[in-house]
């Protein structure tokens, strides 16, 4: 796509000035490409298949860590790329909120598989994954204060030192919250990514999920939030235990999280939404009626 | 103090602190892993409910991974598979799914309590690779023969074939 600029230098343009809030020279890089893209899905193995055959597809994620960025790629991600689909690096292990530096090879590892992919955009969590040498094997959310804002920035600016294209910050659904948090939900992201000049991976199962378990409204978080610095937006399905929604990605995706597509869309839609399926894959014509849905709901033509 | 299996934990007394002052967050984010994971006890001021529900679902999650990776193991287990995996899992973060199968499966086998379906899956997993319980798996460089709870499988020149079912 020769449509995609290198915008590696305005992605930390936010980083260098200190200029606060959406307005810096990173908001209009950020539509990242200014490109449009649609319905996507996340790519996966056991739905390689069905990808494949998506015929109006132009928009992909693969997990980072599946991607050997030396080797061969999956057949279905070489099959995509041929295709002129976009499929960006989803990283789930960088553990970028983690209070210790991000390690040197797993930077390295993501930027190669950015570079392999010819991703115009990368994106991981904020969140951190890993402590005192034990690995958690699940996205733990962080308290929301200054001192977990020092330790994203300093490793979003480390990843993108390594990066020649922007990176999408993308908050976690969590089950639980940090006792002494300081800021809320909106002030954290907005002060992330505003001294990181990062964009917004914006998880709209994962609104409606804290949400939902923390009983506030997350159409007063989509007010709040810099959306036009949304990159590109999931969507997801959960099912409810025990009185809590758990963001499961194995469940269906519930027709309030679809209500929520159309009110994001309502206030700035984004250049892309992206189905996340991981386990407990539905007969295709479930994903397609998934899809669809997605499509009506943000106004965007059917991939199917 | 002991971990909920039993086994010794080591612990380091944290420095002395402020009442008010919760910890660096390095300490903070190991103690709330080590709760999640290791069987250590909840951090103060959490949700002891919604820490629970979190713990919980890790441990379902680290079940369905293990599955694709040990299919037989889990399938061996039928509907009781994720509360097999979870018990055992409950102080023992996860290693990856491969080695995380593989511990339980050796677990169980050293109980006599490895399903001869899985029985067959970890002697076919033993003979393709070289495991010290230690550090990654690697392929096994010559020929091999591994024998687990009745099941035999044979290595050559990175084929597995099983001789025996048990």
């Amino acid at each position: 796509m020769a449509d995609r600029p290198r915008v590696g230098a305005p992605a930390t343009a936010a980083a260098t000035t200190g200029v606060p809030g959406p307005a810096t020279a990173a908001a209009p890089a950020a539509a990242g490409t200014g490109v449009t893209y649609g319905v996507g899905i996340g790519w996966r193995p056991e739905i390689a298949g069905f990808v494949a055959e998506l015929p109006g597809l132009r928009f992909a994620e693969v997990v980072a860590e599946s991607i050997h960025p030396h080797g061969d790629l999956p057949a279905g991600i070489e099959a995509l790329l041929a295709r002129g689909v976009t499929v960006v690096p989803h990283g789930v292990r960088l553990s970028l909120g983690g209070a210790e530096p991000v390690p040197a090879e797993r930077v390295d590892h993501f930027a190669a598989v950015a570079q392999r992919l010819g991703a115009p955009l990368v994106s991981e969590h904020i969140a951190f994954v890993r402590a005192g040498g034990i690995e958690a094997g699940h996205l733990l959310p962080l308290p929301r204060n200054r001192e977990a804002v020092a330790a994203v920035t300093a490793n979003v600016r480390r990843v993108q030192e390594s990066l020649s294209v922007p990176i999408a910050l993308e908050p976690i659904a969590a089950l639980f919250d940090w006792p002494d948090d300081e800021l809320t939900e909106a002030q954290f992201i907005t002060e992330i990514l505003d001294r990181t000049g990062a964009l917004l991976l914006l998880d709209i199962a994962n609104v409606y999920a804290n949400a939902r378990n923390r009983g506030t409204d997350p159409e007063e978080l989509l007010d709040q939030l810099p959306l036009d610095r949304v990159a590109y937006t999931h969507v997801a399905g959960g099912a409810e235990h025990q009185g809590l929604y758990h963001d499961t990605h194995t469940d269906a995706v519930p027709q309030p999280v679809l209500d929520l597509v159309t009110a994001l869309c309502d206030r700035h839609r984004p250049p892309a939404l992206l189905l996340e399926r991981d386990g407990a894959y539905p007969p295709a014509a479930d994903l397609r009626a998934e899809l669809d849905a997605i499509a009506k709901a943000s106004a965007y033509p059917a991939v199917t | 103090m002991t971990a909920p299996d039993g086994t010794a934990v080591d612990h380091e007394p944290p420095a002395p602190r402020q009442a008010d002052d919760p910890g660096s967050l390095a300490d903070r984010q190991a103690a709330l892993v080590e709760a999640l994971t290791a069987g250590r006890p909840m951090p103060a001021g959490f949700d002891g409910f919604r820490f629970e529900a979190a713990r919980v679902a890790l441990l379902r999650k680290r079940a369905g991974e293990v599955s694709r990776q040990w299919p037989l193991l889990a399938a061996s287990f039928g509907d009781r598979w994720k509360h097999e995996f979870a018990t055992w899992a409950a102080t023992r973060p996860t290693q990856g799914s491969l080695r995380d199968g593989w511990d339980l499966a050796r677990d169980l086998l050293a109980r006599a309590a490895l399903p001869p379906m899985a029985a067959t899956e970890l002697a076919e997993r033993e003979a393709a690779l070289h495991y010290d319980g230690a550090s990654p798996p690697r392929p096994r460089r010559g020929p091999s023969l591994r024998v687990a709870a009745g099941a035999v499988a044979v290595q050559i020149a990175g084929r597995v074939r099983v001789l025996r079912r048990p």
